[in-house]
Order: structure tokens, then sequence, then C-alpha cells
């Protein structure tokens, strides 16, 4: 079955659902569940040769409508602390400057009213611990619901394109939540992703994440995902948070080089990574053929910046924004609040409305004050040589890796969370699936100070077989009564169903 | 006793109030627009006459001057002096006879370039040649630090003797430099002839020996003095609608939501009041092509009216049916007929001698009004009804219909754009869900017979107050007057500003102590006191205890993991409402 851009149309429309559940009612010949559970399996057929419809979405909504979407939620009344850089004052100047410069009034931007995300949005990515309220509270669900709502609005044709100026940010939250890391407890850009995914079947989609610390979340979060391209652009990880994001971190077996990681060196400037981006992350896009192109819009790669070293300016900014072309973009770090904020993101809103932003400049710059250094060069083309290399031989990559592995991939992690101080330490397994990318389990114990909590998680992809549906929901069923986790979750985006159990007080709660 | 004045485009209404009630009240054309000051002058004479002129207490017009005399370009030229500084590309700006300058403030109030004084020269050589005296300095955060405004000024009455100069900040100090060239530009072009319209009406009161004090009704509900007036003449476009809206707020019950509708003879005009407030626009108004910065009530007007012509059109369906049958080269049906209502005017109804079917006609045939010739009604409605197949009372009852449709989803449009505007905190988005008025007012003269049908579809109650029809007049008479303040207060700088009146003070004169270490609560008292003493300036004092704080909030301004100083915003503001003598309260 096919779910190209002509049927999020009829999904629109409520007649591909309609197909979906006849697809499914032939599917659903006897199975061995237990008694009175059973699965309500809802998604596709078990054969996915989706047609990709690069672009046509874009060119569908551009023929609609001229306008950038956008939603400015500064959360003038939240922060994480008083003193930390992700505190109430962060968007005020830049406030200042949109509303000073009547962008609001331009026809070309429409703005929009915030909503919150609902629980199950969170759960469609994350395993929350305990649950999805302990890790977003109100003002997450609001950053995310920003996402969400300009996603609706794209996939309407109400707009051309949109940027999400919402905070606290989300790209260092992984799969399973303990708590805030870099300053993230939920993943917003991952959130968009499956929200988009399961209302508008949209399959293949790109997120380029230019802020300059790594994106190590969504790189956890879609990391076996082939349908997920994840490219981050960021300071090398010997010299900055999280310490990761190198180019041997490819992806799972199923998906090696669907993650692109681009460590720049130090005090690379505008030059640098525009040349990265036409000559790395363009033609690789151009050879994906996403359905949609999400940015995940950091900051932090300016010159003022207080957090990292790199030399990136508004103009490079607005540049990038403009050849990049995303569907949307997600706002994530930038901490240099008056000297660059303000800038970038005029220059990014101006950029992403097709807008002259030729005049937005930071006071104190002049063009030609930060120039590439020509061993920075070299170092450059190494990257750019490095990852074609990779990305042209991936579907090899992925078969050989396929092959070398048996019924199951396993790994394990250790993951810090820097803003709560917890350790984590995790055991992957992926089902090496002939049919789909396979489910996913994950054992993860939480360690803060003396408390340890452990638990057991399933996820099903949207699009996996039958088989693999089933065999996670045993695995969850069978964990339920493992007396060593606390909480066990099953995320079965398929049947868009996501179930977290209480061991202790062995209750069930169904999202 | 009070007099309230309201000059609409059709007719100029007058009352005359005494102890909370309506004693006369007039009706008068408006004529053409030339004749404004004419038509204000007889409706006043109209209720005052016979009345000892020290009786009366109270006299407010609004009016539709300031709109006029751009709609019939009796504007003065302006040269605007932009200082844009970084951000959008000013080239882009569409404002006419505009010069760009150098110089730039940014959102602290520091200047970040400086302006370049023989660029200024050369323009003001370049203006003097061409014979333009009235210029506008505006510069991008001039309301945080007008340095660079006032230094242009300086040398521009240097080199233009009796030249005029209107600087940006002291037009208005809210963020948005494109909202403020545009009202700075129109408040500079509309001084003059504003000042004249002034001077007139003195005269004419002095010549009828009328000591009372005058104001003039402002676009959000509020009363200024005459006098003061002349500086600010912007602040009185659309006091049309703000006049209907206080009287639909007068007279109806205290604390109560509901909807404004003021059906006149060629617009319905829209507003919403809630809790016993009227919505105020979230940004300012917009007077075609412009977007201003002038505080406005929320209002939505649409163009159908009373005198609106009616038409029958062939329905969309019909068409496209026709075409396909075109096509087929069969035989045309008789193709589906819909009713058009405006959006013109083609004159006054068919029954008082126009030329076309309207609205008007409609009500008279079923009895709701008696404006008219009755047998002349039921001939404007008789074509249409043969046409369309049905009586002409059943004819009527669609027109009347038709037109309850426009109106009503015109209402559902606004509650709408007021569900969705956007929010910038938490507690706004969490706020209660809004909830919508459940009574639909009409004032005007249109209102009776339509209100009724309205209100059905929209499912709420109708209400037609006694006086009504004269309810834009009561509004002007006892609107009581308003007034913001908003402070930006930046302790690293160790200054203040108040937008509304645009100068820079340094924090120590506030005899605030540890300036460092400034608290929301100083920063409100030190907003009440500067609302009291512009009260004041503007003799409006008795009102300055009606103030109310609007907004109060605190920014921690930290540098590396210290906090270096504090940001404070307070707006506070009196807001509209009436006057105690309104309902048999007591004078102040
Ligand atoms: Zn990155
Ligand atoms: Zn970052
Ligand atoms: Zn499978």
């Amino acid at each position: 079955m096919k779910i190209g851009f002509a049927n999020i149309k009829k999904v629109l429309k409520g007649e591909a659902k309609e197909n979906k559940e006849k697809k499914a009612l032939e599917n659903n010949k006897p199975e061995e569940m237990e008694k009175k559970e059973t699965l309500e399996a809802s998604g596709v057929g078990e054969q996915q040769d989706m047609k990709p419809g690069y672009g046509k979405i874009r060119a569908e909504a551009k023929k609609k409508s001229e306008k950038t979407g956008l939603i400015f939620f500064p959360a003038f009344d939240w922060a994480i602390s008083p003193t930390h850089p992700e505190r109430e004052e962060r968007l005020l100047y830049t406030r200042d400057q949109l509303f000073e410069e009547g962008l609001m009034d331009l026809p070309e931007i429409a703005e929009y009213k915030p909503r919150l995300a609902e629980y199950k949005d969170i759960a469609r990515v994350h395993f929350c611990v305990p649950d999805v309220s302990a890790q977003a509270t109100t003002p997450h669900l609001i950053s995310a619901g920003c996402g969400l709502v300009l996603g609706d609005a794209l996939m309407a044709g109400e707009i051309k394109n949109a940027f999400s100026l919402a905070r606290p940010p989300g790209h260092h939250a992984m799969r399973v939540a303990h708590g805030n890391r870099g300053f993230c407890n939920i993943n917003n850009e991952a959130i968009l992703v499956e929200y988009l995914r399961k209302k508008y079947g949209i399959r293949k989609i790109a997120i380029v994440d230019t802020d300059v610390h790594h994106g190590d979340g969504t790189q956890e979060i879609f990391y076996h995902d082939p349908d997920v391209l994840f490219i981050s652009f960021h300071q090398d990880g010997r010299t900055l948070y999280p310490g990761s994001g190198f180019m041997n971190e490819l992806g799972g077996p199923r998906a090696l080089a669907r993650t692109i990681n681009i460590p720049l060196p130090p005090a690379t400037p505008d030059e640098g990574i525009l040349h990265i981006l036409d000559e790395l992350v363009l033609p690789i896009l151009k050879d994906f053929q996403p359905e949609l192109i999400m940015n995940s819009a950091g900051q932090d790669n300016h010159y003022t910046d207080p957090l990292s070293n790199m030399r990136f300016s508004a103009q490079g900014y607005a540049k990038l924004n403009e050849k990049l072309a995303p569907d949307i973009a997600v706002l994530e770090g930038g901490y240099a609040i008056e000297s660059a904020l303000p800038y970038v993101n005029t220059g990014i809103i101006l950029a992403m409305a097709g807008l002259d932003y030729s005049h937005v400049r930071e006071p104190d710059y002049t063009s030609g004050m930060f120039v590439q250094a020509s061993r920075d060069q070299e170092a450059l083309e190494t990257i750019i040589s490095t990852q074609l290399e990779n990305w042209d031989n991936r579907d090899f990559l992925t078969e050989e890796a396929f092959a070398k592995n048996e019924a199951f991939y396993r790994h394990r992690k250790n993951i810090f969370y820097d803003t709560d101080m917890i350790q984590e330490f995790q055991e992957e397994s992926i089902r090496m699936c002939p049919k789909c990318q396979g489910y996913i389990s994950i054992a993860s114990t939480g360690q803060k100070s003396y408390k340890t909590t452990k638990i057991f998680g399933v996820s099903v992809p949207i699009y996996a077989c039958k088989a693999c549906q089933q065999e996670a929901f045993e695995e969850y069923k069978s964990k339920t009564h493992d007396l060593k986790y606390d909480y066990v979750y099953l995320q079965d985006k398929k049947a868009d169903q996501y179930r977290a159990y209480n061991v202790k007080l062995r209750q069930e709660t169904l999202l | 006793m009070l007099i309230g004045i309201d000059v609409g485009g059709t007719t100029t209404d007058a009352v005359l109030i005494q102890d909370g009630d309506v004693k006369r009240s007039a009706k008068v054309p408006t004529g053409r627009p030339q004749n404004l000051l004419k038509a204000l002058l007889s409706a006043l004479d109209a209720v005052s006459q016979d009345i000892a002129p020290e009786k009366l207490k109270r006299v407010v017009f609004s009016t539709t001057i300031i709109t006029n005399l751009i709609a019939e370009g009796k504007t003065s030229p302006v040269a605007l002096l932009l200082i844009p500084g970084p951000g959008r590309n000013p080239a882009e700006y569409k404002f006419p006879n505009s010069f760009l300058l150098k110089g730039a403030i940014d959102y602290r109030g520091r200047e970040i370039q400086a302006l370049e004084e023989r660029e200024i020269k050369a323009v003001a050589t370049h203006l003097k040649r061409e014979g333009i005296s009235k210029v506008a300095v505006i510069s991008k955060f001039g309301q945080r630090n007008p340095s660079l405004e006032f230094r242009v000024k300086e040398i521009i009455e240097e080199e233009i003797p009796g030249s005029k100069v209107e600087l940006g900040h002291r037009v208005s100090g809210k963020l948005n430099f494109p909202r403020r060239v545009a009202t700075t530009m129109l408040a500079s072009a509309t001084k003059e002839q504003y000042g004249h319209f002034v001077s007139e009406i003195q005269k004419a009161l002095f010549e009828r020996k009328i000591k009372a004090p005058v104001y003039i009704l402002k676009a959000d509900g509020g009363t200024l003095p005459l006098e003061k007036s002349a500086s600010l003449p912007v602040e009185t476009i659309f006091s049309g609608p703000a006049a209907s809206t206080m009287g639909a707020l007068a007279l109806t019950s205290e604390k109560e939501s509901s909807v404004v509708v003021d059906i006149g003879g060629t617009t319905t005009d829209l507003a919403l009041i809630l809790s016993g407030k009227p919505l105020l626009a979230s940004k300012g108004a917009k007077l075609a092509p412009y977007l201003t910065h002038v505080r406005a009530f929320a209002v939505r007007s649409l163009p159908v009216g009373g005198d609106s012509a009616v038409r029958l059109v062939k329905s969309r369906e019909a068409k496209a049916e026709e075409k396909e049958e075109e096509e087929e080269k069969k035989t045309a049906k008789q193709p589906e007929r819909q009713i058009r209502i405006g959006p013109d005017r083609a004159g006054p109804a068919y029954c008082q001698g126009g030329p076309e079917p309207t609205p008007t006609d409609a009500l008279r045939v079923l009895g709701l009004s008696e404006i008219g010739d009755l047998d002349l009604a039921k001939e404007a409605i008789s074509g249409l009804a043969s046409e369309l197949g049905k009586t002409e009372k059943e004819s009527a009852a669609l027109i009347l219909n038709r037109a309850a449709e426009l109106i009503a989803t015109a209402i559902k449009d606004m509650y709408l754009e007021w569900e969705e505007e956007p929010a910038y905190r938490i507690w706004e988005l969490l706020q209660e869900k809004k909830e919508k008025p459940k009574t639909v007012v009409g004032v005007g003269g249109g209102a009776k017979g339509l209100i009724e049908r309205v209100a059905e579809k929209l499912g709420v109650n109708p209400l037609i107050p006694p006086h009504a029809e004269v309810g834009n007049a009561i509004g002007a008479a006892v609107a009581r007057p308003t007034l913001t303040l908003n402070l930006h207060v930046d302790t690293e700088r160790k200054e203040y500003s108040v937008a509304e009146k645009g100068e820079i003070v340094k924090l120590h004169r506030t005899g605030i102590k540890n300036i460092n270490n400034m608290r929301s609560g100083e920063a409100e008292a030190l907003a009440a006191k500067l609302l009291q003493a512009r009260a004041e300036s503007f003799g409006i004092s008795e009102y300055a205890g009606e103030a109310e704080l609007i907004r109060s909030e605190v920014f921690n301004m930290v540098r590396g993991w210290a906090t270096v100083g504090r940001l404070f915003d307070v707006s506070m503001q009196i807001p509209a409402g009436l006057i105690p003598e309104w309902k048999g309260g007591e004078a102040k």
C-alpha cells in the first residue's frame, strides 16, 4: 500500500483511513493474543513500497500559500532556575526586535497561537519515567504543541513553511526520559515527526540540526530508523557538550548513513558552514528525497555565544535557512540573548518569508571579520569526502551489517543528564527483522544520588510488520511480571497505543 | 445637562441628557464632508435651543474629521526622515516622501551607530528647495532613546526656519517602527487642518456662550479635552464606532458581555463588550493603507446597512450549471437567483425616494419600521418578488434573512480572531476558555427587525434598549476620559521611560533608594505616580483613581551567572467607562 503525498489529501478527507481500516480487517486473521488483551492493528499493511514524495508537499503548499507560519512563544514566565541560560529573559530582546520591526504585520507572515501537546503526542516518542506528566510540564507541552500547530497549518496548505520560535528546547532529550538533559526534557522535533507520520502518513523526513551542540537526543531517537535522515552540524564533540556526534556514529545496522554527523572545528565561520551545506548536506538531501525537511534551529553557533566557540553570524544563519529551505524550523539553543538572538531570529524569519535580509547585521559585525583557517578547511574537506562516501555506500553498509547480526542487535549505553545529575545505563536490542526495521527493547537504569529506577520499554515503529508488533507486545507482557523493573512500557506507534505498567502496583495506564 | 454629538457619514445625531435620562434627541443629515462643522452645529442647536448655556455641564463630540481630511487629500505634505538601523530592508517600506538616515539605536536604547550630520543637512536643503516645512523624524527604538530624533529635529529647525518637526517617540512609545512611522506621518499631516477645526468649534461655542468643558471622543472610547486633542489629532480617528460601543455600554446593565451591532445606512459596525469592558484591538487601528499605533476598540465594519442596494444575482451553482448546459447546447432553465446586499449604496431607500430596493424597504413591508412610504416600499420589493417567484412578504423576509446571515457570519469571524490572538506567556494560554457573549445589542437606526434575526442565528438573546437609535450620541455624552501609561525601567542603565511621554529619565530622580535591588512593587508605585501626574496635565485627575494595573513584568538581566540589573515593564490604564452623572450617579 502506498501512502505517498496523494494519499495525504485523502487522509484529510478520511478516505485513506477507511482504506486502512479495511486493510486492517483483512489482516486481522486469528492471532495468538492473550484473552482480553487484543491489539488493535490499525496500521498499514506489511509490504511498504512507498514512493517518496520529495518536494511535493512543499510545492503543493506553495501553490496555496505564500505565507510563513510563525509562533513566537518566549515563555516569559518560565525558567529552569533564575540565573540559568534557559530563563525568562532569553527571548526578551528578540521580542523587542521582532515587534519593533513589525514582522507580525507583514502579509508574508501568519502568526499562530500555541497549544498544549497531548500526553499521547509525548508518549509516541518517549518512555517518560515514571509517567509523561513527570517529564513534560506545561511549558514543555506548549513548546512541543507549537510545532504541532505549525505542522497542521503546513499540511492544511495555510502556509508554505514555518518557524516555531518557542522555548524550552528539546534536541538533547532521548527516547527514555529520566530527567532534564542539556536543558531539554522532551524532544520537540521528534514529537512533531511522529505526529506528522501518524496524522498525515508522511514517511521520509530529514532533520538538519544546526545547533552548535550535537543533537544527540534526536540522533538517538531515530538511530535505527532508515526513514528519518538526521544530519547534525556542531562544534567538535572533543571540545563541547555533549561530547558526541563523531563521524563514526552513522546509525543502527538497519539505518547506516541515515545519521550524518558533521563535527566542525572550533571557530568555523559562515564560509565553512555554508560550504558544508553546499557540498555535503544539500547533495545528500537531494538524494534522500525527503517529504519534509525540518531544521533543528539552534542559534549558538553565533560568534558571541557564551557556551561555544564558533563564528557564525546573523547573515550566515539567514543564508543557511534560505539555502536549506526547511519546511519547519524549530528553535533549539542560542544563549547570546542580546548580541545574537535579536538579529539571528530577524534574519531567519525574513529569509524563510522570502524577504530581503541583507540589512540584518549585528552592531559590531563587518563582513570579512572572520576567515576560514586553511587547516580547518582541510578538516572540512575530509568530513565532506568521508560522509559522502558513507552516504553513497549506505545500502551496501546496511546489507552487510544486517547479514552480520543474528535475530537481535544488542548494545549498551551510558547516558549522563547534566542538568538533573542522573546517570543512566541502557541495554538496547533491536529485532533484525527481514520485513521491517524491527522493534526496539530498552532496559534502562536511572541513578540519581541514592535513588535507582529501573524500567523496560518496547517500541514498535509506525511502519513495523505485524509479526514485530505481536512479538513486541508479548515481550511487554512478559516483562510486566518481572519484578526487577519498576515500570514497563509499550510504545506501539503502529496501533498508536501507549501502555505504561507500574510493576509494584500492578497497574496499567493506556494513552 | 450633558450634550453628546456623533457626526456620522450619513447622519449627525445629538442628545441632551439630564438626570441620567435622554431629554431631547435630534438627527440631521451630515451632507457633504465639507459641511461637517455645519452639521455638527445644527445638531448642537437642535438639542440645546432655549436651554440656558450655563446649565450645560459637558459637551462631547465624535467626528470623522481626520478620516475626511485624509480621504479628501486635504492633508499637508510631510517629509519622513527615517532612522531604521539594522533589520528589514528599509527600501521595502511603502511610505511616501521618505529619506533614510544613518544612525541606529538598539532594543536597550544604546546608540549603535552615529548620525551623519552632513547627510541630514543635505536632506534639509532639498526639503527647503521643495518648500516642505512639515517633517516627521522616526528612529527605530527611538522610544528607548530619543537622542537621535532630537538631534535631527535641531538640525532641521536650524536649516528650515519655521518648520514643524514631529518626533516618533512623542506620538507613540509602543514597539513597531512601521506603525510608528505611519502614525507620526498622519499626525504631522493632519495637525494644522485639525487645529483650524478646533478653533472654529471654539469660536462657535463662544458665540453660543457655551462655557462648559468640551471634549472629543477618541477611538478607544475615552474623551480628551478639545484643546488637548489638537496635539493628538490621530487619536480621534474611528471615534464613530467607539461612540456606539460606549452607547451600548451605557444602555446595558453593568458587567454584561455583549456583541454591539450598529446598523447604519451603508455599514454595520461590530464591537465586543466583555464583562462591562469594550474589547480593545490588540494592535492599533488601521487607516487604509496604513497600520497605526492608535489605540482603538476591536471593531469590525461590514458593507451592509439599511440603505445598501439589494439585487438578485445568479448563485454560484446556478452559474456552473448554466455553463455546463451551454456546452451541451441545451435550452437554459430558469437559473436560481440569490439575494445580494451591498456592498454599495445607490442612494436612500426606495421608500424614501431612492432608486433601488434596500433592507429598509423590506423592514417597511414587514411592518418592522415606520420609515418611508409603505406603497413605495411594496413597489421596491415586488420587482424582486416576481423574479424570485415569491410573495412580497416572503421576499422581504428573505432579504432580512440574508442581511442577518452576513452580520452573524462577521460576528463569528470576530470571535475566532479574538480567540486566536497569540499568547506569549504560559498563564495567558492557560486562562479559562474565553466565554462568548449571550446578548446581541442593537444600536443605530437599522437595528429594529434585524437584531432578532441575527441573535437567532447566533443562538443568543436580542436586545434593543430604549433610545437605541441615538445610542452613539449617548455614548459620546457619557464617556469618561481614558489614559494609558507604559513604564519601562532598566536598572542596569539606571533609567526609565514612559512610552506616552517620550523622555528618558534617570532613576535617581525618583527617590527610589536601592536602584540595583528595585522591586516590582516600586516599579508599580512609580507607574501610579506618573499616571497621576499625567492625568493632572490632562485636567482629568479626578479619574486617576479609576486606573488599573494591566501588566507588570520583571526580567532579571543575568550576565555570566550574576544578576546585573532588572527590566520592568508596567502598564496602567484608566479604561473606557461612563461618567458618574449617567444613571443618577453623583457628579464629581
Ligand atoms: Zn547540531
Ligand atoms: Zn545548543
Ligand atoms: Zn518486522
